[in-house]
């Protein structure tokens, strides 16, 4: 039972249907008999109807037929049979550009098995495609490596790749489900892109060998150290491709 | 099976509701519900609480959202801090003055927009809201409360916040 006058907790109880009978005619006697606070009700139980026609709307929406769990569960078989349970997913927060960080997870979901497919991923995305633009851009020479710095600390050096021709032109931060990733595109004076990638192993620790992997035309070199995994990706059957590849410590 | 996706069906407009008032843009809301639908089905048998199953499902889009948008967040300020400024600007429509009941509850926190779509909208009980929000049910009643008046004083135009929350 509550206890008169009713305090607000009460009053949105009433409001809400949470109130016993014998409390909620308690409530609507004193409510009668308290035209101020009858007022107050009032206009909160109005303001919940109004939303409640407002919102309808919503629900008359034609369905998607994506969103039918026939469709959902014929996905999930599909995908354990993949195998991927573990997927890695490239989550790229992207709000600030303005588009929903939920797409970007569509389009970028990864194969673990894949060792770095989230950097091949990544130039896919950033360095060819040119989505988004950059998160910080080469104005002096070295600029580069401080901005990377400031983030990846113990991570090894930014490659040279000054003798091929190419310099780090634009930078851009990642998160990925291991972690905030970064990947930092080189161009040359034809407008050829390699993109260096790196990023926290994850929490399993995975460190890779040093190694290369083609995927589509695209070819990425990746290694580990000094804690975080690297990738350097690039175009295949190019001279920057090979000279990638011949590159043993970057 | 059938029978789970019956009772589904019938409650994925709600989610999608649910969704888009969180979200606000219709095709990140069925992004979502689907994201929740995954996973209430592949953790259906060992999860799934007695109960209201909408309450479930609402708590697991709930906290996916949260997380997510902590992710953005997150990523935002890491952003700012290398750039040393903020990219993001106050939707204009945002500080517009609330017209009609759906604006004022559109200017609503996030919470705050959640609980007043479960009580109000949906009409789950205090105690399933409470069960959702892992919180006390005098805490949900008290946040319901301030929810309310909030969306009393935005309707009424009492509160011309100048400038209001971001969505990032």
């Amino acid at each position: 039972m509550i206890s008169m006058p009713p305090n607000e907790r009460d009053l949105h109880a009433y409001i809400d249907h949470q109130l016993g009978e014998d409390d909620r005619r308690l409530v609507e006697t004193f409510l009668a008999s308290n035209p101020t606070v009858g007022a107050q009700v009032r206009a909160w139980q109005q303001d919940a109807q109004q939303l409640r026609a407002a919102l309808g709307g919503a629900l008359q929406q034609p369905a998607n037929p994506a969103l039918d769990p026939l469709r959902i569960r014929q996905r999930l078989k599909r995908r354990s049979r993949r195998h991927l349970a573990s997927a890695a997913v490239l989550l790229i927060a992207v709000s600030i550009a303005g588009l929903s960080g939920w797409k970007a997870r569509e389009m970028t979901l990864l194969n673990a098995a894949q060792p770095m497919g989230d950097a091949i991923q990544a130039y896919r995305l950033f360095a060819q495609q040119g989505m988004l633009p950059a998160d910080y851009k080469v104005s002096e020479a070295g600029d580069m490596q401080g901005w990377l710095d400031r983030y990846f600390t113990q991570a090894n050096r930014l490659p040279d790749l000054s003798h091929a021709g190419f310099s780090p032109v634009s930078g851009r931060l990642l998160s990925t489900e291991q972690g905030p990733a970064a990947m930092v595109v080189y161009e040359d004076r034809g407008g050829n892109k390699i993109s260096f990638y790196v990023r926290p192993p994850g929490p399993r620790n995975f460190m890779l060998p040093r190694g290369s992997r083609t995927d589509g035309e695209l070819q990425a070199e990746y290694w580990s150290g000094g804690g975080y995994n690297y990738a350097m990706v690039s175009p295949s059957d190019t001279q920057a491709a090979r000279m990638l590849r011949q590159t043993v410590n970057f | 099976m059938n029978e789970i996706d019956e009772q589904l069906r019938e409650i994925i407009p709600r989610l999608r509701r649910f969704a888009v008032s969180l979200t606000r843009n219709a095709s990140s809301a069925d992004d979502l519900v689907q994201s929740c639908l995954e996973r209430a089905l592949s953790s259906w048998s060992a999860k799934r609480p007695e109960g209201d199953l909408r309450a479930w499902l609402f708590a697991i889009l709930y906290r996916q959202f949260l997380d997510a948008h902590r992710r953005s967040r997150r990523y935002a300020r890491m952003l700012e801090f290398f750039t040393g400024r903020d990219d993001s600007e106050p939707s204009a429509e945002r500080t517009v003055l609330a017209q009609s009941t759906l604006e004022a509850f559109d200017q609503l926190s996030t919470e705050q927009r959640a609980l007043l779509l479960w009580v109000s909208v949906e009409g789950l009980s205090y105690k399933d809201v409470a069960e959702i929000l892992d919180v006390p049910i005098g805490t949900v009643m008290s946040r319901l409360s301030r929810a309310r008046q909030a969306l009393r004083q935005l309707s009424d135009g009492e509160i011309t916040r100048p400038s209001l929350r971001r969505l990032k």
